[in-house]
């Protein structure tokens, strides 16, 4: 195992190498094969490919954004961004291997791994990086140096997190100071299920200075995503509310504050409840920045 | 007036005839033993007495006919008492002999302390007060019989069926369960129509017999009449020969048909 | 021959299957568990504080103040709470007892005609179609037990002409089984509205508020009133369909009538409950084996039981992992199983038989 990391990490370091002396021009080539880790274990791909199958919406914004956008050849029904993927009409959730064979991949990338799709996939001889979704940014930076390498974009992948690291720590620098010990509530559904701290999303908070009210009952409860019961959301009446089931469940502050007994709260009373983009919001690819920079101004509106 | 009158009545099973035209008219007070081979009709005839199942033809019950009639009317005019009961094993005996007065009750009425009264003298005459609050599965078969028969007569019906009443009991059991609806016949003035397959019991009991063969009514009349040995060798299909005990009642006892059957 | 001439002589009749004493032990404990979980909660207010609001609500005024936040807290979340489990709990059980007693069955139970099935099918669609109005979900829930439920009836009915308790269960488990694969097949279809799916089916109490209560209390209250009315007629089904019908009762039409009732209770509390199991069966199964076998005992005792047992439960979902929730059908299983199991062996071992 630790030889492996190790060959691997010289690989990439080869590879970056060569990447920095042929100054990422695009007739640079990494020497095919390539081996990369992924949650799935180690994947060797024998040739760049060309055909890439991405059924999961994260992966393809990352395809896209460091430039492996046009060996993209089939993308599941929610990969919709950025505009022009090409769509088919696959589930990620529920996949058949045959299905999936039909559009012929020579690299197909998952989110979520149906029991048995991926060795049933090994059997026809078609690589299969699995990248779950990403419990921090640093999970996030490592699948696109992944997806570079595999893709023969590592140069892109790697200027992209460069840009991200970049962003992010400006939109962390310039965000308003909130109080010390400001709270929010985070609402994944209607039926109080939320995020801690110690969640992708819960992180990208934490930067912006804000704490969950679940990490009351410790940040790993239930993975990260437990559900509150109303009356302990009422009684840490948190500093604000953010509702990232507009888009699923149609949570406007409108309707959070004639949920009976909610009009106690002072972030109702103060109006301090906030939509988030729910498909910003569930997922890690290049757009995190948007949603920290979208909490970020409701940070401004609210304390500035 | 007839206490029970059947017209030409007629049941058929899918097509396939069960029995067919019965007219028969019983007069209030007697016991109308019901004689046949296995399959002859009894159960089927009892049964549409109580439009358990569709017949065709007329019965008629104290003057009504059975067909216009509520199914509570019915019940508080009929009560039957089937071969096998079902019976609820935790109920307590006294609940049990209660659910007799169900046809006296309306749709959600609970039983009045009048009903209960009932149930509770009809355990007593029946010799079952001591066991009032047992439950139903920890009887022995002939209190389970004076049971039944407690819950038929709680209908306080003037006409009592009775399918196979004895089937279920031993030799002793047998004439005291009978002695016993005869004794409450009398007190009671009851119809009493019985399919009986213990034919010396029905010769004994039943003040008429009506011997039913392939669903249709083959002879009728008294059990001097009927229990003949010439009659039962008939439409029995078995060597059987009638005596008179010393009291003079009758006795049937099967033949064993030497060199076996033909 | 007539009752009225036998008056006055003999001992004084047993009385009649008596409910009363298994009655008011369960109103007590009823009473006992709805102030316990009134008290208790996530938010760990001071008794004083929570009489204060109640009391504030009846019309008495106590003296001391209490912050809005926790005004709120006591009357307009967890109160509704308790009362909605309650009438939940009750629904589930009476509704459980009443099917067991009219399919003679003892393992009927509310969700066993598709009620469930139908339920979940019509929540599913109202979440997958309508997702912007989840006002829906209950109606759409209710709409789909009882169209799920009738199916079964017309289904079970056909079969031989007319329907007899065996015909409607399996008819049961057909349709059931048909609509969960279309509901499973919608869900496949629509994999990111899954979440708002899974909860309902695991049932919860989580949103309760008044309105839910006056939603489902009208249902509740005409189903009770049914089925408690039916409580000696189920006793007249236990000797079997053709003596009850030569006792003057009609069968199919007392099933007919329970079954719709029952249905109707059932499908307006899982509306707002989500998918609570195992109220149903365990509820009056302890009450069976704790006290009599009579409908006139089990009918009332269950209702009254079956709204403390899953006022307890939901108290266990808000306070086992608080701040955290726990969905109420895994406690209910959960505190339901093994008290089921401990009843069952501690009967057997006292009477040597069930
Ligand atoms: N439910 C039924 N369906 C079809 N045939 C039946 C049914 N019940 C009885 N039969 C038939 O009707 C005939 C009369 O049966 P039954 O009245 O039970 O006779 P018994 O009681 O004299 O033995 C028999 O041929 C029997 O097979
Ligand atoms: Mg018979």
């Amino acid at each position: 195992m630790r030889a492996l990391r190790v060959a691997l990490a010289s690989a990439v370091a080869t590879v970056g190498l060569a990447l920095a002396t042929s100054a990422g021009g695009a007739g640079a080539r990494p020497a095919w094969p390539v081996t990369v880790r992924a949650a799935n274990g180690a994947i060797t791909i024998a040739h760049q490919p060309t055909r890439i199958m991405s059924l999961s919406p994260t992966a393809t914004e990352m395809l896209y954004a460091i430039g492996a956008g046009s060996q993209v050849t089939a993308v599941d029904k929610y990969s919709n961004y950025p505009a022009g993927t090409p769509r088919t009409s696959l589930d990620g959730y529920s996949l058949n291997a045959e299905a999936v064979a039909r559009y012929r991949p020579d690299l197909i990338i998952l989110a979520y791994d149906p029991p048995a799709l991926a060795a049933q996939l090994a059997t026809l001889h078609i690589p299969v990086i699995y990248d779950p979704a990403a419990p921090t940014l640093a999970v996030a930076y490592h699948q696109y140096l992944g997806l570079g390498e595999a893709t023969g974009h590592l140069a892109g992948a790697r200027a992209e997190v460069a840009r991200l690291r970049v962003r992010v720590a400006a939109i962390v620098r310039t965000a308003p100071h909130v109080p010390a010990g400001t709270t929010y509530y985070y609402e994944l559904d209607p039926t109080y299920y939320t995020v801690t701290s110690a969640t992708f999303v819960g992180q990208l908070l934490s930067m912006l200075g804000l704490h969950s009210i679940a990490d009351a009952g410790g940040t790993h409860v239930s993975g990260g995503y437990p559900q509150l019961t109303a009356e302990s959301i009422l009684q840490a009446n948190p500093s604000i509310i953010l509702l990232a089931d507009h888009g699923c469940c149609q949570a406007t502050p409108a309707s959070v504050a004639a949920r009976p007994g909610w009009s106690a709260l002072s972030a109702v009373a103060a109006g301090r409840i906030y939509v988030v983009s729910d498909s910003l919001a569930s997922r890690w690819g290049p757009r995190v920045t948007l949603l920290l920079q979208a909490v970020a101004s409701d940070l401004r509106r609210a304390f500035g | 007036m007839s206490a029970l009158e059947l017209r030409g009545l007629a049941v058929s099973y899918d097509g396939v005839a069960a029995l067919c035209g019965i007219d028969y008219a019983l007069a209030p007070g007697t016991w109308l033993g019901l004689i046949g081979a296995n399959g002859a009709g009894k159960s089927t005839l009892l049964r549409a007495l109580v439009r358990l199942v569709a017949y065709q033809g007329t019965v008629r019950v104290g003057g009504a006919e059975v067909a216009r009639l509520s199914r509570r009317r019915l019940a508080q005019q009929v009560a039957f008492v089937p071969q096998t009961p079902e019976l609820p094993r935790e109920m307590r005996a006294i609940d049990y002999v209660a659910l007799g007065r169900t046809p006296y009750l309306g749709y959600f009425a609970a039983e009045r302390p009048a009903d209960r009264r009932v149930g509770h003298e009809l355990l007593a005459r029946l010799g079952l007060d001591a066991l009032a609050e047992r439950p139903v599965g920890a009887l022995s078969g002939g209190e389970v019989q004076r049971l039944v028969l407690a819950r038929a007569l709680a209908q306080e019906a003037p006409v009592l069926l009775l399918d196979e009443p004895t089937s279920a009991l031993d030799l002793g059991r047998r004439v005291e369960a009978l002695e016993l609806v005869d004794q409450l016949r009398a007190e009671r003035g009851l119809t009493v129509v019985a399919a009986m397959h213990d034919l010396t019991l029905a010769g004994q009991f039943a003040t008429e017999v009506a011997l039913l063969d392939h669903g249709r009514l083959v002879r009728t009349g008294t059990p001097d009449a009927v229990l003949t040995d010439a009659e039962l060798g008939r439409y029995f299909g078995a060597s059987v020969r009638v005596l008179r005990d010393d009291d003079g009642d009758l006795v049937v006892v099967p033949r064993r048909q030497r060199g076996g059957p033909s | 021959m007539r009752s009225g001439e036998h008056a006055g002589d003999g001992a004084p009749a047993p009385p009649p299957v008596s409910a009363t004493r298994p009655v008011l032990v369960a109103l007590a404990v009823l009473v006992v568990v709805t102030l316990a979980a009134t008290a208790i909660g996530p938010a760990d207010l001071s008794l004083a504080t929570v009489a204060r609001v109640v009391a504030g609500h009846v019309g008495l005024h106590l003296p001391g103040r209490v912050s809005a936040i926790d005004q709120a807290i006591v009357w307009q979340i967890r109160l509704p709470r308790v009362v909605l489990g309650g009438l939940v709990g009750a629904m589930l059980a009476l509704g459980g007892a009443s099917y067991q007693g009219v399919f003679r069955n003892p393992l009927a139970d509310p969700y066993l005609l598709g009620v469930a099935a139908g339920a979940g099918l019509g929540a599913t669609i109202a979440i997958v179609s309508a997702s912007r109005a989840t006002y829906l979900l209950p109606l759409a829930a209710f709409a789909g037990g009882v169209v799920a439920v009738s199916l079964t009836y017309l289904v079970g009915a056909r079969a031989n002409g007319y329907a007899t308790s065996a015909s409607i269960i399996l008819a049961g488990v057909a349709v059931a089984a048909v609509f969960t694969a279309l509901q499973t097949n919608i869900q496949q279809q629509h994999a990111a509205d899954l979440q708002p799916v899974y909860s309902w089916i695991l049932g919860s109490l989580s949103v309760a508020t008044w309105s839910d209560v006056r939603l489902i209390v009208p249902y509740v209250a005409l189903s009770t009133v049914v089925l408690l009315g039916h409580r000696r007629l189920l006793d007249v089904l236990r000797v079997g369909e053709e003596e009850a019908t030569s006792l003057g009762v009609d069968p199919r039409r007392v099933r007919l009538t329970v079954v719709a009732a029952a249905t109707l209770g059932t499908a307006a509390a899982v509306s707002v409950s989500g998918l609570v199991g195992f109220v149903g069966i365990i509820v009056p199964h302890v009450v069976r084996l704790t006290t009599n076998a009579s409908y006139r005992v089990v009918l009332p005792v269950s209702l009254i039981s079956g709204a403390s047992f899953l006022i307890l439960a939901d108290l266990g979902a808000r306070m086992l992992d608080a701040p955290a929730e726990i969905p109420l059908g895994v406690v209910t299983a959960f505190i339901g199983g093994p008290f089921f199991i401990f009843v069952l062996r501690s009967r057997r071992s006292r009477q040597g038989t069930l």
